[in-house]
Parts: C-alpha cells; sequence; structure tokens
C-alpha cells in the first residue's frame, strides 16, 4: 500500500452560514494521479483553496509528509512544494518564458541586484527540455498558443520544487496533439516522483489518467475508489446524484421550412468570405470549425457588433441595413456571446439587474413619468430563474461574479429568454460548465426549438453539437466548407472539412491559432 | 437599522434647513478680544510683508488672531468670513480677491454687526460702510517717474522711454501706468513715444515679452517698471545686452518702479535703481488698524473711513533720509548681507 | 476565580464591541455615521459650532456643492469624470450675469467682444425687464447642458478618454468665460437674482429647496427608470451593454449633459450668493467635488452611487471644512488635512470592499 503524501481529515468550511465542504476527508498516494470531480460548486474549488493557503478550514486538519500542514497563506503552500495549474493561467503576456519562470527569483550575479541572465537562460532552458518544449527561453509568451504557454506554468512549478502538482481544468483551450503531450508530461511526472490532484470536466480523459478517483457533491465526499474500478456513468450519477441516463435530451420536435435568417455572400477581407446559409424556423443549427475559422466573428457580423464589406443578411426575408445591436433585438434576435464574464454579464451587478437587462424596457410604466415597475421585473426574473433552475442565493441581492459557470451562463441565456427572441446565437455556450448544468442548457435549446425559435449553436465540441442539432455546417478560415443533415452526422467527413486548408493537421502547428 | 438611519437623516436635515441666517446671537471667544485676518494667497514680498506687519501689531496688541487663506477664491473668503462671525469674532481685516467681493464681503460683516476694514484693494463701491485704506497708486508712481524724468533731462536729448504693464484687470496698474503717462504726456519734447510691455503680473510673461521689445528697439533709455517684483527679469534681459549699470557709468538705463521691495532697496542701494515709489506698507498698515481697534473699542458695528496712503518716492535724492520709511529696506536690514536675489 | 470570570466577561464585551464596529465600518450609512460623531466630537471642544447662526453657514454651503456632487455623480457612475464643472459654472455665472445686470461699467466692459453687440452701458437687452432673471436663469442652464452635452459627444462617439476631453473643456471655458468680461467681475445683478442666494420661504432657503428637487428627481432617475439603469450597466461594463443593446452613446451623452446642467444649478446659487458674475467662479471648488463624492463612497471605477451617498459625502466635507474654519489652526493646514481626509477615504474604500469580496468569496 503506498504511503499518501497529502491527506485530507475532516475537513469543514461555510461561508455566510452556507456549508461549502462537510467532513472531506482522503488521502493522495505518493506517485498517484488523483481525480478529482464534481459539479461546479460541490466545493472543489473551496478545497483547492484550503490547500493552496487562500482560506482557512473551519474545522478538520491536513497532513503533508505525515507532519500537520496549515499554510497562511499562498507563500506557505508554495514552500512546501505545493503547486498549481489554473484553467485561467497566470503569465505575463508581455514578458519571456524566462522571465515569466524566474519571476520572483531571478537568479543574481554575486550577492549584486543584476540579474544572471546567462544562468537565467540555462535553467530555463533545462526545464523545457524535460518538458520536450523545445523554445528558445527568450521567447515572449504573447506568441505561444494555449498548449504551450501551459507547458510554461507547469515549467514554473517544477522549477520552485513542486512535489504535489494541482491541474485544474487543464485540457478547455487544448487541441486534441496538445492534449496528449499534456499526458505525457504528466506520466513522465509520476515516474519522477511526483504526486498530482487533476480536476477537470472532461471524464473520459479522468478515467484515462486517474489511479483513484474523488467525488465531491455538495461539499461532501460521495464516493472515492480506484478509477479502473469507475465508469462514465457511475462517475456522473454519483456528481449529479440521479442516473443519467443520456448526455443529451432527445430531440422531439423538427425544423419547419420556413426561413428566419438567410446569410447571402457575407464577405470581410481577412476574416470570412463568400458565407451563405440559412436558418429555419424551430430548427438547432450547428456551427463547427477549429478555433479561428471565423465562427465568432461571423456571429458578431449577423448580431450587428462588426462590421461587413459585402453580403445581405435577410431576417424573416427582409433585408436589413447598417445593422446594431439594437436593432437585432428589435428583430427578434438574441445573442449569447462566448465571453460571458466580459460581454455577458455584468458582474458587479445583481441577478435582477443582470436577467432584466435587455428587456428592461417593456418593464417600464406606459404613461410619463415612466417608472419602473420593479415588483413585475422581480416576478419575471424569478419565474425565469426557477424554471432555469438557477442556483443563487435571493435573486435581488446575489453578485452574479460570485455565481459558479454554470448558474452565470444560465443567467445569460435567461437574460435573453426575457424578451423571447426568435433567433438565438449561442456561441459556446457550454463552455467551462459542468456536467449538471449541461445538460440543463441543452434541455433550454430543446424547449426553445420546440417553442418555435430558431438556434445557431457555435461549438468546438463536435459531440455536443452531433447530440443536439438537426442540421451543422462547418467552417474553416473563414468560408463555408460542408453542410451535414441530421442523418448523416458522422465525425470524420465533418472533422475533414473543419481542417479544409490548413496543410498541417495534427503536428504541433499554428492551425489553431486565434 | 433602516429605521435608525431614517431618523438620523430626518434630524440632520431638519437641522440644516429651519435654521434662521439672520440670528444675532454670537457665542464663543469669551473675554479674548479676537480678529480675523483673511487673505489670499500672499503671492509676493509686498504681501508677505503686509501680512507679517498686520499680524505683529495685532499680536503685540495681545489680541488673538485668526487667518484664513482664500487661495484666490472669493466664495471661499465668503464662507471663511461666514464662519468665523459665527464664531464670534470682534473684527475682521480683508485683502479681498477683487473688488467686487469686497462689496458682498462687506455686507455681510455689516449684516452682522462685526466692524470690517480692507486692506489695500478697495470695494469697488461705497455703498456698504467699511474702513478701506488704499494706496494712492496714481500719485506714488506719478512721484518716482517725475524723478526719473529729471534725470533722463541730464542727458540733454530725446528719451525712450518703456513701461512694464501690470495685468490691467487689477485698478492699481491701471492707477501706476496712469501715473506714468502723466508725467511722460507733461514732456512732450524729452520723451519718444511710450513702448509699452504687457505683463499681466506674471514674471515669465514679463520677461519674454520685454526681451522682445528690447530687440525692436534697443536704445530704451528710460523703463519704469509697474511692480519691483519684476525687477530680477529687467535685470536677466538688460545684463547680456550690457545695459544693467550703476548710475553714472556708460550704458545705464534709467530705472524706476512702485512697491519699494527688497530687491529694490538692494539695488537702489548699490545705485542700479534710480528711483522707487513706495507703498508705504506700514502706514497702511497702522492706519488700518488702529481705525480698526478703535471701532471695535467704541463698539460701532458699520464702521465707515477711506484713508490714502499718498506714497512716496524713495530717489538717489532722499535715500539717506528716508530709506528707512521704505519696508523693503527694513527687509534688507533684517536679512543682512546674503539678501534675496 | 474571579480573574478568569473577568477575562471572559472582557472578551465577550469586546467580541461584541468589534462586532459592532465593524457592523458600523461596513455600513453604506457608514459616513453619516461619521459625521455625526464627529459633529458631536466637535461640539464637546466648540459649542458654537451649533449655533444656529454655523448652522445656518453648513447648510448654505452644503446645497450648492451637493449639485455639483449630485450631477458629477451621474458621471463618475458611468465610469468617467467630469473635470469641467468648474468651468461651466464660470461660463454659466458670467452669461447669466451679462443678460440679468443693470448696468455696466464702460472702462472695464468697453473691450469685451460682445460690448455694442449684447452689452451696452446699460447692460443687455433684457435688463430692468421682468423676463431678465428668469431667461438669464434659463440661458444658464441651457449652455450648461450643451457645453456637457459636448462633452458626452467627444467621449461616447471618438471615444476619447473622459480625463482628456473635460479636461480641455475646462480649460478651454474657462478661457471662454474670462475671454467674454476681459476677466472682470459683472456686478449690479437684480434683486429678484440675489435673492435666490439668500433669501427662502420663511426658514427654509432657496437653494435647499432647489437642490431638494434636484436630488429628489437624480434619485427618482437612477432608481426608478429604465435609463437609470442603463448607466449603472455602462458603467459597470460597457462591453456587455452594447451587446445587451442598451443605447450606450446616448445614455454616455446624457451623462454629461446632467452633469453641465447640475454645474449651473450650482453656478445660480454660487453667484446669487456673490451677486455677481464672475468668470474665475469655482476655480478651486474640483477638489470638494472629487473629495466629496469619494467619502461619500461613490467609486472613481464605476457602477456605483446612490443620492443619499452624495449627500453624506458632502455633509461630512463641509462639516470638515467648517471645522477647519473654526478652529485656529495656521491656513496651511486646510488643504493638508483635506487631503489627508480624501486619502483615508479611499483607502477605507478600498478595505471595504476587499472585506466584504473576502466574505463572500466561495
Amino acid at each position: 500500500m503506498p504511503d499518501s503524501i497529502l491527506q485530507f481529515d475532516g475537513i469543514s468550511k461555510s461561508f455566510f452560514g452556507v456549508r461549502a465542504l462537510e467532513d472531506v476527508s482522503f488521502s493522495l498516494p505518493r506517485r498517484h494521479l488523483l481525480g478529482l470531480i464534481g459539479e461546479n460548486g460541490a466545493g472543489k474549488t473551496t478545497l483547492m483553496n484550503i490547500l493552496g493557503g487562500v482560506l482557512a478550514p473551519d474545522s478538520g486538519r491536513m497532513r503533508l509528509r505525515a507532519a500537520d500542514y496549515a499554510p497562511r497563506r499562498p507563500a506557505d503552500a508554495t514552500g512546501a512544494g505545493i503547486a498549481f495549474i489554473h484553467q485561467e493561467l497566470n503569465l505575463f503576456t508581455n514578458l519571456s518564458i524566462a522571465d515569466n519562470i524566474f519571476i520572483d527569483r531571478f537568479p543574481r550575479l554575486g550577492r549584486s541586484p543584476f540579474v544572471n541572465k546567462g544562468v537565467t537562460r540555462k535553467q530555463t532552458a533545462r526545464l523545457l527540455e524535460s518538458l520536450n518544449l523545445l523554445l528558445p527561453p527568450q521567447t515572449l509568451v504573447d506568441r505561444l498558443t494555449p498548449g504551450e504557454r501551459q507547458l510554461v506554468e507547469i515549467a514554473k512549478a517544477l522549477s520552485t520544487g513542486a512535489e504535489i502538482i494541482i491541474f485544474d481544468e487543464p485540457t478547455t483551450s487544448l487541441t486534441a496533439a496538445e492534449t496528449q503531450r499534456l499526458f505525457d508530461i504528466i506520466r513522465d511526472l509520476r515516474q519522477q516522483g511526483k504526486s498530482v490532484i487533476y480536476i477537470s470536466h472532461n471524464l473520459g480523459n479522468v478515467l484515462e489518467l486517474a489511479e483513484d478517483i474523488v467525488v465531491l457533491r455538495d461539499g461532501r465526499v460521495v464516493d472515492a475508489g480506484p478509477g479502473k474500478d469507475f465508469t462514465i456513468d457511475r462517475m456522473i450519477s454519483r456528481m449529479v446524484g440521479r442516473a443519467i441516463d443520456q448526455i443529451f435530451p432527445t430531440r422531439e420536435s423538427k425544423p419547419s421550412d420556413e426561413i428566419v435568417l438567410e446569410v447571402k455572400g457575407l464577405s470581410q477581407t481577412g476574416i470570412v468570405k463568400d458565407v451563405n446559409f440559412a436558418l429555419h424556423k424551430a430548427e438547432v443549427l450547428g456551427l463547427f470549425g477549429l478555433m479561428g475559422s471565423g465562427r465568432t466573428e461571423l456571429a458578431r457580423m449577423l448580431f450587428g457588433l462588426e462590421p461587413f464589406e459585402e453580403g445581405e443578411v435577410l431576417v424573416n426575408g427582409v433585408p436589413c441595413g447598417r445593422i446594431c445591436a439594437g436593432d437585432s433585438i428589435r428583430r427578434g434576435m438574441a445573442f449569447v456571446t462566448e465571453n460571458r464574464r466580459e460581454e455577458g454579464l455584468l458582474m458587479e451587478a445583481t441577478v435582477v439587474d443582470n436577467i432584466g437587462l435587455v428587456a428592461l424596457s417593456a418593464f417600464a410604466a406606459a404613461r410619463f413619468p415612466h417608472l419602473l415597475r420593479h415588483r413585475r421585473l422581480g416576478d419575471a426574473v424569478t419565474q425565469i430563474a426557477e424554471s432555469m433552475r438557477i442556483k443563487s442565493g435571493p435573486v435581488a441581492r446575489s453578485l452574479a461574479k460570485n455565481l459558479s459557470g454554470g448558474n452565470q451562463q444560465k443567467v445569460v441565456i435567461g437574460k435573453w429568454l426575457m424578451s423571447r427572441p426568435a433567433v438565438f446565437i449561442m456561441d459556446e455556450p457550454t463552455r467551462g460548465i459542468d456536467v449538471g448544468a449541461k445538460y440543463e442548457v441543452y434541455s433550454i435549446i430543446n424547449d426553445l426549438a420546440a417553442r418555435g425559435a430558431s438556434i445557431l449553436l457555435i461549438s468546438s465540441e463536435l459531440e455536443e453539437l452531433m447530440g443536439l442539432c438537426d442540421r451543422i455546417v462547418v467552417m474553416s478560415k473563414g468560408e463555408i466548407t460542408g453542410g451535414f443533415d441530421r442523418g448523416g452526422f458522422a465525425q470524420e467527413p465533418i472533422l475533414h472539412a473543419a481542417f479544409k486548408g490548413h496543410q498541417r493537421l495534427l503536428q504541433g502547428g499554428r492551425a489553431g491559432q486565434r | 437599522m433602516n429605521a435608525a438611519k431614517w431618523v438620523c437623516i430626518v434630524l440632520v436635515a431638519a437641522a440644516l434647513v429651519l435654521t434662521d441666517p439672520s440670528c444675532a446671537r454670537r457665542d464663543g471667544t469669551g473675554d479674548q478680544v479676537t480678529v480675523c485676518f483673511a487673505f489670499q494667497d500672499l503671492e509676493t514680498e509686498f504681501w508677505v510683508a503686509a501680512h507679517k506687519a498686520i499680524i505683529e501689531t495685532l499680536r503685540s496688541k495681545g489680541i488673538q488672531v485668526i487667518e484664513r487663506n482664500a487661495n484666490q477664491d472669493a466664495n471661499r473668503q465668503l464662507e471663511q468670513i461666514r464662519a468665523a462671525i459665527a464664531r464670534g469674532v470682534d473684527g475682521i481685516i480683508i485683502i479681498p480677491q477683487d473688488g467686487e467681493s469686497a462689496v458682498t464681503i462687506v455686507g455681510e460683516a455689516n449684516k452682522a454687526g462685526v466692524p470690517i476694514g480692507v486692506f489695500n484693494r478697495p470695494p469697488t463701491n461705497r455703498s456698504r460702510p467699511a474702513l478701506v485704506v488704499v494706496a494712492d497708486n496714481l500719485k506714488i508712481s506719478e512721484q518716482a517717474v517725475a524723478y526719473m524724468a529729471e534725470q533722463a533731462k541730464k542727458l540733454g536729448r530725446k528719451v525712450t522711454p518703456l513701461i512694464l504693464v501690470g495685468d490691467l484687470g487689477d485698478s492699481n496698474a491701471v492707477a501706476r501706468r496712469q501715473g506714468f503717462m502723466n508725467v511722460i504726456q507733461k514732456n512732450p519734447d524729452l520723451f519718444n513715444e511710450v513702448i509699452e510691455v504687457p505683463t499681466k503680473w506674471d514674471a515669465v510673461t514679463a520677461q519674454a515679452n520685454l526681451e522682445a521689445a528690447l530687440q525692436r528697439n534697443p536704445n530704451v533709455d528710460l523703463i519704469f517698471t509697474s511692480s519691483d517684483f519684476m525687477y530680477p527679469q529687467v535685470r536677466a534681459v538688460l545684463e547680456p545686452l550690457g545695459k544693467w549699470k550703476k548710475i553714472g557709468e556708460p550704458g545705464h538705463v534709467i530705472l524706476g518702479g512702485v512697491d519699494g521691495d527688497l530687491r529694490a532697496a538692494r539695488w537702489m542701494k548699490e545705485r542700479y535703481v534710480d528711483a522707487t515709489g513706495v507703498q508705504d506698507l506700514f502706514f497702511e498698515a497702522d492706519a488700518l488698524l488702529n481705525a480698526l481697534l478703535e471701532a471695535m473699542k467704541g463698539g460701532q458695528k458699520t464702521p465707515e473711513k477711506w484713508m490714502d496712503d499718498p506714497g512716496f518716492a524713495l530717489t538717489q535724492a532722499n535715500i539717506a533720509e528716508r530709506a528707512k520709511d521704505m519696508w523693503g529696506f527694513k527687509l534688507l536690514a533684517e536679512q543682512g548681507p546674503a539678501g534675496a536675489q | 476565580m474571579a480573574v478568569t470570570h473577568v477575562h471572559r466577561v472582557l472578551a465577550f464585551a469586546s467580541g461584541k464591541a468589534f462586532g459592532f464596529a465593524r457592523r458600523i465600518l461596513l455600513s453604506g450609512n457608514f459616513v453619516l455615521y461619521l459625521s455625526i460623531a464627529f459633529f458631536a466630537g466637535l461640539y464637546l471642544f466648540m459649542p458654537y459650532i451649533a449655533s444656529g447662526r454655523n448652522l445656518a453657514n453648513i447648510s448654505s454651503n452644503m446645497w450648492p456643492l451637493l449639485a455639483l456632487v449630485l450631477g458629477q455623480m451621474f458621471v463618475l457612475i458611468l465610469g468617467g469624470i467630469d473635470l469641467s464643472q468648474t468651468s461651466i459654472m464660470a461660463l454659466t455665472s458670467v452669461i447669466g450675469g451679462m443678460l440679468m445686470t443693470t448696468r455696466l461699467d464702460p472702462a472695464l466692459f468697453a473691450k469685451s467682444p460682445l460690448w455694442g453687440l449684447l452689452l451696452s452701458a446699460d447692460g443687455s437687452p433684457l435688463s430692468g425687464t421682468v423676463l431678465a432673471v428668469p431667461l438669464g436663469i434659463a440661458a444658464m442652464l441651457l449652455v450648461g447642458t450643451l457645453v456637457g452635452s459636448l462633452n458626452g459627444l467627444a467621449v461616447a462617439k471618438f471615444r476619447m478618454p473622459a480625463f482628456m476631453v473635460t479636461l480641455v473643456s475646462m480649460m478651454f471655458f474657462s478661457g471662454l468665460a474670462i475671454y467674454l468680461t476681459k476677466s472682470e467681475n459683472i456686478m449690479y445683478l437684480p434683486d429678484g437674482y440675489t435673492r435666490i442666494g439668500s433669501g427662502g420661504i420663511g426658514p427654509v432657503p432657496w437653494s435647499f429647496l432647489v437642490v431638494l428637487v434636484l436630488a429628489v428627481a437624480a434619485h427618482l432617475v437612477l432608481r426608478h427608470t429604465v435609463l437609470g439603469h442603463w448607466f449603472f450597466a455602462v458603467g459597470k461594463s460597457i462591453r456587455t451593454s452594447i451587446v445587451s443593446g442598451v443605447p450606450t452613446e446616448r445614455v454616455i451623452v446624457t451623462g454629461y449633459a446632467v452633469s453641465g446642467f447640475c454645474a449651473a444649478v450650482a453656478s445660480i446659487l454660487y453667484s446669487a450668493r456673490l451677486a455677481g458674475g464672475r468668470p474665475t467662479l469655482g476655480q478651486n471648488l474640483l477638489l470638494d467635488v472629487i473629495g466629496a463624492a469619494v467619502i461619500g463612497g461613490i467609486s472613481l471605477f464605476g457602477g456605483k452611487g446612490k443620492v443619499l451617498w452624495a449627500l453624506f459625502g458632502v455633509l461630512f466635507f463641509v462639516l470638515l471644512s467648517n471645522s477647519l474654519s473654526m478652529l485656529a489652526l495656521p491656513f496651511y493646514a486646510e488643504p493638508v488635512v483635506k487631503g489627508s481626509v480624501i486619502l483615508l477615504a479611499a483607502l477605507l474604500d478600498v478595505t471595504r470592499t476587499r472585506f466584504l469580496a473576502r466574505e463572500a468569496a466561495a
């Protein structure tokens, strides 16, 4: 029985009377990879914050290498050999790789305050080599792909002598090739004697990697055991607390023949070229492509946030001239952007203010002085929040920034639902949210279609599109390269269409650059 | 918590709204006689010296002085005076920002029955009673320029005069220029056309404009500055041209100004400057303070008296007897040999 | 035995006191409590601070400043700043003065560009008529709103930073005011106007009534209208607002126009008090305005603001100024003290925000 390097013993933590963690106990054996899974809000982040010295537990204790471990600030955790590779990377894009790695402890020239650049460069090169990242140490981080940046973070963690490395959602921005490379490196790390905690919503990856799996739900450990004993179904059902028969709800409605949105010959130099397609009533149309294929830019043009040089957009047969967001909204369109933090939400505002933002005018009194009907707005918002199962505190007081990713996304969708749009453009609506919330978003999409709305769904997850859509249109390098009906969905031809125009496919090239 | 908050707000609001500004009750200062001295920034040595003179005189009489600087903001000065009145001062001395705000502020003092004195910058009209001391700038500069004209006559030829004009928004600047012009106009055969250099009372502007004027007219024989604080700029322009010379040396330009500050004192002593029109600062301070103290003692609430300071011209002719009356010389004596540049 | 008992009581009491102190500190009404405590403290040393005359002074100093802060609040909520409020005050003071004055001294004003066109020794064409005062006031409000709208247009349409736009405005319009009057002050304003500065309905001063209406209107707009919500939305995230269909350009122009309008209102009150149209009006007030806003809790980063906070901030700031006036401190102490207080207020705000954020983190 391998000894444990890290042990959690009865850890509990509450915030404002709400229990975030309750009596969490498990151990991380040496040189093992432990997969920590759970829905958003299950307590994973809180637990990691306690491990990392950001928060102190209310009760319970931790043991590191058989000694008591109670960090009071993040520096204590780093000093104890614990390193975090977060989902949002903490790199300075305007500095070089070497600068980033040694930013807080540059090797000096003797005792002077001057940096020993030679030693810095050599040490950096050695680290990069061990990770098989063959780039010069002076390369600016700005130039690196997300996958390469992540490797720099790992190099930084290794350089501090970390023995325990925690990965938090590492694969969300990686290409398939980069993901494989990451897994190879993780295996190497374990051979070198490091221990890993791996947090991810990608259950398949967790199964592939983990020796041990721990499932958190509502702050408690509800399941733990060797990885080989787990299946995807078991993981999901433990996480959600109920058996999930399927990942995608059944599509029950069918699209009509009526065209609600038609795009003809849309072009903008360097971004999109001669885009043509049509969206039907009650249809879910998927738009697939690699990162940088122009899908988001196309969506922004359709909604009126970006200009286009040539082509037409027709809504219900009527051509739109110069469009702006306000016009699109008046024509019954909605746009859930891919950047919910910066363009979808008012982070410092309450849930009510967020959900009410688009449809606000509808809640003002008809006659002067046009005062807002606060109660009616509040009721409408509460109704939407309940029907979407948004988990927040009281809607009039909880701030958007304190919600989990999944709930935040539901708030954004709810905001648009308030004005009952006919055409919904959704750009990566399930990015960064957990399995349970994803299912709920899929159900919402289904519902919308069943009620006659049309959805243009942009996503990088092919399985998701194949599970939800009536049709899939593929873009590559700004052009439409293929269209597939539901009956003819198959991974290979769709991927092929997505890669059309990219010479180097998977050999770590810059194909996926944004 | 919410109820408490509203109660507090209502109480505070009521206290602030329902107060009668004509309430004449004055509490607070007890037996100690207090005078509020409100001024504006003390930008030049003249004001610094005036401030010092007034404060010292008041303190020497055992009066407590409350100083207030309004930083050239008339509105702030109004608020300061009101606060002083509320505090219960026995008398007020102000150096106002301009003549108009002086009228308003005097009105406030009148309403409250506090005697008020205005130093050196007179109110624009006499609609409200106050003690005012004002220098007759026109006479003072006339006297100085008259002496300069005498020196010009000795040259035996026509002379080119130049005047550094102050900010014409300041009545003092207007008066000084008029005094200069009066003398020039009285001697049409002696003087060529006058070169007027605007300065807006700003040293940097003065230097730049003087430089330009001398480039256009290199043969200037006589320079009159509307205020002594610009002498360093005059020197900076004349010296490289070889015209900063003592009286009697070739190249000497007849120099004169108004105010009587430390620099004028030094350069008169060293015989670079011919004449200085002096605002008799000590006379002005004494006259105003005596009038105010008398009014305070006599219980007068709205005393009125306008006092003129005729000043005098300190020239190389009378410097021996009258130097001690010029406030700049007093400063020079205090500073010793290491006088300011 | 007794010792440990005392210890327990002390611990309990200090715990309670600490909790109470923390609640007061984090409360949104902190500045109000601070003002009351400050006033009470001052009363112990200077009882005349509560005299009718002094309270009247405090009151009369508060309302015009509050008008300015209300206007600035709209702009601050948008995440911008309006440095030109003081110049708008000067310009409108001069324009109102010129239209309303009954007498102009030719010696002083003959060089003004408007002499002969609009101005003469008897004032403007409106002087002496019944319409002089209402039209003069209307002109002041109009000019203030217009200048504000220009600021807003530059910020919204040309995407220029608010700091730069309003700084340039401040310099330009201040210069314009001085140019129009050749830096002379305009006197001899009609009684109907100057009474606004000093009179009232019974004991209630006009300045209070005017600013009360302004404050109520501001509160209604911010809390109870769609436009009000849009102000906060644009301040919190302009990108999200654009995507969500908020007419951001219109909102920004309106915000700055309101700031200009409020500056004109303040100008009316200050000018009436000083009985003159002054091209240098309000020159040094900018620090007071921003200081009062920051002390009250209106964030310089945008997205936050309440009329009540503006009121509390102004109350505290005027109390502070008043107390400094009352104390026999040397005159250079005043800006030092004021600056320190504003710095403390900003620090306090940052600490409170961090504190609250830490508590809410999960």
